[in-house]
């Protein structure tokens, strides 16, 4: 609808787009109030991340420092000397044990001199790259984030290819049993996932050997009630005389399934993968518990540690918190049509 | 194979009872169930009862565990910390209604055929796709103290003297802590009301309109009771979300529960009970309670709901 709106708009005269703004104006202050209230929160710990360690945004009685310009900007080793002189250029082919590898420039004081009587100069700060390049360094971020994207693909191909397979007979297919299983499917969507955390913890723990082990963050989540409930609706709207076709030509109920129906689902398979995959992604209380070696921390597990791992020096955490956000918000950005028009149509059933 | 069985089965359909070509769905059915069933068996069937079970014992992870009758219970009903938890978990359900009514009412807004609407919608969306322990972290930023956003602000434009503690008074930690998780809401619910608002036909408004009513009673009279099922669902799986609230506890608290426990959830008190001081029978009891109360929530806004349906109609 909103594309409409804007294909049309865009053929009308300016003078009447204006007018069409002006007439919603109370409309888009509401939003855009809205979207200071969402985005702030976000830019306030972009802001933080790329201060350096001096002094607050906010001082009283001055204007705050809201508006970076570049000041120690680089990468690797090095950051002390050029906090101290303003530059350290070591590139990798030249770097020796006793001058490692980097690469800095502190910009401000060329820029500063620039600046100088600017009426907006009171509000600007020199940003850095300084908290990136150190909590890069000594938190394993890159192997955090693979591995929450292999336990996160993984569960959504288990819950694909489960939820895909259970569904199609309970939606398609007349047998004994069939309304008692649906039933008990739909049945375990009323338990909280509370109450099996125990037994599962000490299944996982003393049986399966799951600790310190990415199956276990994998394999308990390899279906899931709501998704044989969502396909389920989804197979329903295919036409049974499809089905018929397909088995008077000799196919098989694997094949038909696999060659006729998944191409059909292709919507509902979509919305289940996002879903599963920003649950996976954003799981926190069970990889808390099975994972203890740092090298198979997941990405919310991993933040958690950095948190305690830098406590106090809240900048660099706060750039830490950046880069793990910062994908998931491309992917978002990217894919958010399919992102909303998945919930909402998982909603409506 | 196949097709000796559909040949037997044209010549025996009419008569046979359980005739071979249904006795082979019903084969082909339970295999394609399947992997799903023994996912549910292994991950949520045996731990069910097992938890049933493991709530009349006394289990440490060491020692097998024994039998110890309804001890578990007896001692929760006395323990002043397991009722505190509850308390707070109750307290938390503050955030249902105000998630409701926020989000309508963003839901409303962006319905609206504006160019650029597309825009705001997928930036309130985009807490919920954030993960709840980032989002904590932020939130420490925005709440932090004499520094942060919040107070900064507001001191550097002279509204307070001393920093407001947000979440280092045992009084206000909670509601801080509520504030996120409805800051995180708001856009994921508005997008399953603006699914429900968007299969209201417009007709009704226009009647409504000719007939001399606000735009106000309109949605008061049309909007609202048309979105009664959507808002079933959200006060269920929302109410649901708020009792069981666990990462935003333990990241802004830093896993400690708050000043004096002023912070401790039945899940976090579940978490502690279980993970931290290795009573795993304790907090299966813990867990057990947990479930009845939730379940018995949700039948009763079922009804409640159901309730306010038919009289409306």
């Amino acid at each position: 609808m909103s594309v409409n709106a804007v294909h049309i708009a865009h053929h009308k005269p300016l003078h009447l787009r204006a007018r069409r703004w002006a007439a919603n104006s109370g409309w888009y202050a509401i939003m855009i109030l809205m979207a200071l209230v969402t985005a702030l929160p976000f830019l306030w710990t972009a802001l933080m991340s790329s201060r350096d360690n001096s002094g607050n945004v906010f001082r009283p009685n001055r204007p705050p420092e809201l508006i970076p310009y570049p000041g120690l900007i680089g990468w690797g080793e090095g950051l002390q000397i050029a906090q101290e002189t303003g530059e350290y250029t070591v590139m990798p082919w030249e770097a020796t044990a006793d001058r490692p590898a980097g690469w800095w420039r502190d910009y401000a004081p060329g820029i500063e001199a620039g600046l100088e009587g600017s009426p907006l100069a009171p509000y600007m700060y020199p940003a850095t790259t300084m908290n990136y390049y150190k909590v890069w360094h000594d938190v394993d971020l890159p192997r955090y984030f693979a591995n929450s994207i292999l336990v996160a693909l993984a569960v959504v191909a288990l819950v694909l290819l489960t939820c895909s397979l259970a569904a199609y007979p309970l939606a398609k297919m007349r047998f004994k049993g069939r309304n008692t299983v649906f039933y008990l499917i739909l049945s375990t969507l009323i338990f909280p996932e509370q109450l099996t955390l125990i037994p599962l913890y000490i299944m996982a723990v003393n049986y399966l050997g799951f600790q310190d082990n990415l199956l276990g963050l994998i394999l308990p989540f390899g279906t899931s009630s709501f998704g044989i409930f969502l396909l389920r609706q989804t197979y329903q709207s295919i036409p049974d005389e499809l089905l018929e076709a397909a088995r008077l030509d000799g196919a098989s109920e694997l094949q038909i399934w696999w060659h006729v129906l998944l191409p059909l689902i292709r919507p509902g398979l979509a919305t289940l993968a996002i879903f599963t995959f920003v649950g996976s992604w954003n799981s926190f209380l069970w990889p808390l518990l099975m994972i203890r070696n740092r090298a198979l921390f997941t990405l919310p597990v991993g933040l958690a540690y950095l948190r305690g791992f830098f406590s106090g020096n809240l900048r660099t955490i706060a750039a830490g918190v950046v880069i793990a956000t910062l994908p998931i918000i491309i992917v978002f950005a990217i894919f958010q049509k399919q992102f909303i028009r998945g919930l909402a149509g998982a909603v409506k059933g | 194979m196949n097709l000796t069985a559909e040949a037997s089965q044209t010549r025996l359909r009419p008569r046979a009872r359980v005739s071979p070509q249904e006795r082979r769905r019903t084969l082909v059915a339970y295999l394609f169930l399947t992997p799903a069933l023994a996912f549910l068996a292994i991950f949520l069937f045996l731990p069910l009862v097992q938890a049933v079970y493991l709530s009349f014992t006394r289990y440490d992870l060491l020692n097998p565990p024994q039998w110890i009758g309804l001890a578990n219970f007896t001692n929760l009903f006395n323990d002043p910390l397991f009722w505190h938890s509850l308390k707070n978990s109750f307290i938390y359900l503050i955030v249902t209604p105000i998630l409701i009514v926020l989000s309508i009412a963003l839901a409303i807004v962006v319905n609206r055929k504006l160019p650029g609407v597309a825009f705001f919608r997928a930036l309130y969306y985009m807490p919920a796709v954030t993960s709840v322990v980032a989002i904590g972290m932020i939130f420490d930023f925005v709440f932090a103290e004499p520094a942060g956003l919040i107070n900064g602000a507001l001191r550097a434009l002279n509204l307070i003297d001393t920093p407001i503690h947000f979440l280092t008074a045992p009084s206000s930690i909670l509601a801080s802590i509520m504030v996120v998780t409805i800051w995180r809401g708001v856009g994921y619910y508005m997008v399953i009301f603006l699914a429900a608002l968007q299969s209201i036909p417009e007709e009704l408004y226009e009647a409504a309109a000719i007939d001399g009513a606000t735009p106000f009673q309109q949605h008061l009279r049309i909007t609202v009771p048309l979105l009664r099922p959507a808002i079933t669902f959200v006060a269920i799986i929302s109410s649901i979300a708020a009792l069981k609230v666990f990462d935003e506890i333990y990241i802004m608290t830093g896993g400690s529960g708050g000043l004096l426990d002023s912070a401790v959830t039945a899940v976090f008190y579940l978490y502690r009970q279980g993970f931290e001081y290795l009573n795993l029978g304790y907090a299966a009891a813990i867990a057990v309670v947990f479930t009845l109360i939730t379940l018995s929530l949700s039948i009763i806004n079922l009804r409640f709901m159901e309730r306010g349906a038919t009289d409306v109609s």
